[in-house]
């Protein structure tokens, strides 16, 4: 077969929705990361908050029935994880790092032994039972040849992310909320000489993070699957933290980057079918991610320093 | 002496709040939590399986956490350490079988030189991209690591194979000897202490180690003294992945015998836990490890004598960092003489001991890694 009938293949029209379902919960995560580095925290807990949020939401789905009371409980674990991380950090002088890691690391181990401890079971959990997000299906499009192949049956999550994205870019780049954010990321002195209550300020940027990190994590297991599985976020909130970095901390960029390692994740679930070994497949996204932060780095630094001589 | 006696009064207190709350969820799934912790202690103390096993699980763990400690006393936060386990681990196994032309002391001093470089030239990737264009470290060796086990893992499925149902390397050639069998401990605990003391001479008796702490407690300063902040964060990075490479070497010649799919999986981010918990002190980290190894040995022990899931200890572990990185949870205790210094450092904004802080160098030192992102 030829590179053009296979690239043929693998580059349809399909592959666009393919990219944006395999970038959603990186798109969460990365916004979850944005909100706290804008008060200049670095979540690195991300991962941890995702993993934490996706038990509870199988979890309570599982025993109530119902997929919105699983997503807001999700949300609400999300956030006591995350104040947890901002008590350690703010009032205890833990460092962010150190602590966001441990995390990390509770919600992996603490996950899996409620998986056994609940459900009896290692490895993963799945069940009828587990009522998941729905879908929006708009029974018109179908016969809407483009547009009905782009734009129909998208998860309600999914949908939901472009909303949180704009929403987010609004509050932090247009309103007073945001603007204080900002202040206290960029000068917390100065923010605070301005009266602004600087540790309030990064709690509240943490508990937000901590909601849109529940989220990530109901998505995962409720939206873009319907199963547990142990450390099923597999580094998706640590690409999630760089494609932050990649953005800036603007959600808008920052989720223009979750779309490119998407696209790298389903370019190479499809170039599978000709061979491609899986484990070559498997780490595509982490090597792109790696490829695009170290670029989008260093073209920053770069105009970073430009603006600097200009300046002198 | 007082700093010392504070840490481990810190330590113990930290602790036996982990076991507590350890304690609490065991009683949440309706166990005895003394009975639980006694079976613990026995299963990883009483006979010489259990003790060979706490010995064995302590070896890689003891160069880990010292991999880490080593970048981080250059201001690194090196997640990388299981990625480079990893790949020394296989480099190790790959001359190990093939290079049979080699007499065996010769083959394997090559199979841990080789796991070295590797591993070496594998942390010079995110230590480069750190130091030259300020690319988080922890981002990128988190990265790497899932890179570095895809790797490993089509290597043993496919070229490496040796053919049977599971995906693991032919045998190498050299080994190392095992005592106090049927454990899988080996002589390979006596190299790790060599190494380990070999590091602590070199952080503080050398030349070397002086710059790597001086670039972790004020990079600019090192850079005002004519000592490049950037190489030294390389060499660094390069010689904790070079550690990380030997606990995989020694992993593969001592314990196994051959390359196993997945076989390291959580040696490093163990052993970076254990440096964590005691913030990087090179002193403490090695009995920290100790520690978490008889956790890890006694928890097979623990489940199989009582209802408690084995993941139980993961938790504890996870809850003990927590609370061990809260710098001043536990200052009520002597609040009362440093009160003000206190207060008076936290209203501009400068956390009080961040200086001490291992990975200080990820958030505070170098201020363009935040405000160069925003911009």
């Amino acid at each position: 077969m030829s590179f053009f009938s296979i690239m043929s293949k693998v580059l349809n029209l399909s592959l666009i929705y393919a990219s944006f379902r395999a970038a959603t919960p990186i798109i969460y995560a990365a916004l979850c990361a944005s909100v706290t580095q804008q008060a200049n925290i670095l979540n690195i807990g991300t991962e941890g908050i995702m993993l934490i949020g996706a038990f509870t939401a199988v979890t309570v789905s599982y025993f109530t029935g119902s997929w919105i009371l699983g997503v807001l409980c999700a949300m609400l674990a999300g956030v006591v994880i995350a104040l947890i991380m901002a008590v350690g950090h703010i009032k205890f002088g833990a460092d962010i790092c150190g602590i966001g890691m441990g995390i990390n690391m509770l919600a992996l181990a603490i996950t899996k032994f409620l998986l056994k401890a609940i459900y009896d079971v290692n490895g993963a959990f799945s069940s009828p039972q587990i009522k998941v997000i729905p879908k929006v299906s708009i029974p018109f499009l179908d016969n809407v040849p483009v547009i009905g192949t782009l734009l129909n049956n998208w998860s309600l999550t999914e949908w939901f992310a472009i909303i949180l994205i704009i929403v987010l870019q609004f509050f932090i780049f247009k309103t007073v909320w945001g603007l204080r954010l900002r202040a206290v990321g960029q000068f917390p002195e100065a923010a605070k000489t301005a009266g602004i209550k600087v540790n309030a300020v990064k709690y509240r940027a943490m508990a937000i993070s901590g909601l849109i990190g529940g989220l990530a994590g109901a998505h995962l297991s409720l939206g873009y699957s319907s199963q547990f599985i142990e450390n099923m976020t597999s580094s998706r909130g640590f690409m999630g933290v760089a494609a932050m970095y990649f953005g800036g901390a603007n959600p808008v960029k920052a989720s223009i980057g979750c779309l490119l390692f998407g696209f790298a994740d389903s370019i190479g679930a499809r170039l599978q079918a000709y061979g491609l070994p899986s484990q070559f497949v498997l780490m595509m996204p982490y090597i792109v991610t790696i490829v695009v932060l170290a670029i989008s780095m260093a073209a920053q630094l770069r105009s970073a320093k430009r603006r600097q001589s200009s300046l002198n | 002496m007082k700093s010392v006696k504070d840490g481990i009064v810190r330590i113990l207190l930290t602790m036996v709040l982990a076991l507590l709350i350890g304690a609490v969820l065991i009683l949440a799934i309706g166990e005895n939590p003394i009975s639980a912790y006694r079976a613990l202690l026995k299963g990883a103390f009483v006979g010489k399986l259990s003790l060979g096993t706490t010995l064995a699980s302590f070896t890689p763990l003891l160069l880990t956490s010292m991999a880490f400690v080593v970048a981080a006393q250059a201001g690194a936060f090196n997640v990388g350490v299981e990625g480079e386990v990893f790949l020394g681990g296989i480099t190790a196994a790959y001359i190990g079988y093939q290079w049979d032309f080699l007499p065996a002391p010769l083959l394997m001093i090559a199979c841990f030189a080789g796991a070295m470089v590797v591993t070496a030239l594998w942390a010079f990737i995110p230590a480069w991209l750190k130091a030259y264009y300020n690319v988080s470290e922890v981002c990128t060796t988190i990265l790497m690591n899932s890179v570095a086990l895809y790797i490993t893992s089509y290597l043993v499925s496919g070229p490496m194979s040796a053919g049977s149902a599971n995906p693991q390397s032919p045998p190498v050639l050299v080994k190392l000897k095992q005592f106090m069998r049927p454990s899988s401990v080996n002589v390979g605990i006596f190299l790790a202490i060599a190494v380990v003391l070999l590091v602590i001479f070199m952080l503080y008796r050398t030349s070397m180690g002086y710059k790597f702490r001086l670039v972790g407690t004020n990079p600019a300063f090192a850079d005002f003294t004519g000592i490049n902040s950037k190489h030294v964060f390389i060499k660094a990075m390069m010689v904790s992945g070079m550690i990380g490479g030997i606990a995989g070497t020694i992993e593969v010649l001592g314990v196994y015998g051959y390359f196993l799919n997945n076989f390291a999986t959580g040696l490093g981010s163990n052993g970076m836990l254990a440096a964590l918990i005691v913030k990087s002190n090179v002193v403490a980290t090695p009995f920290m490890a100790f520690f978490l190894a008889v956790l890890k040995s006694g928890a097979m022990g623990m489940q199989q004598a009582t209802g408690v899931p084995k993941g139980l200890v993961d938790t504890i572990t996870a809850v003990f960092i927590i609370i061990a990185t809260m710098e001043t949870l536990f200052d009520f205790l002597k609040r009362r003489k440093s009160d003000e210094t206190k207060i008076e450092l936290k209203d501009f904004g400068v956390s009080a001991s961040s200086a001490n802080s291992a990975a200080a160098g990820t958030d505070g030192k170098r201020p363009a890694d935040q405000k160069g992102g925003k911009s």
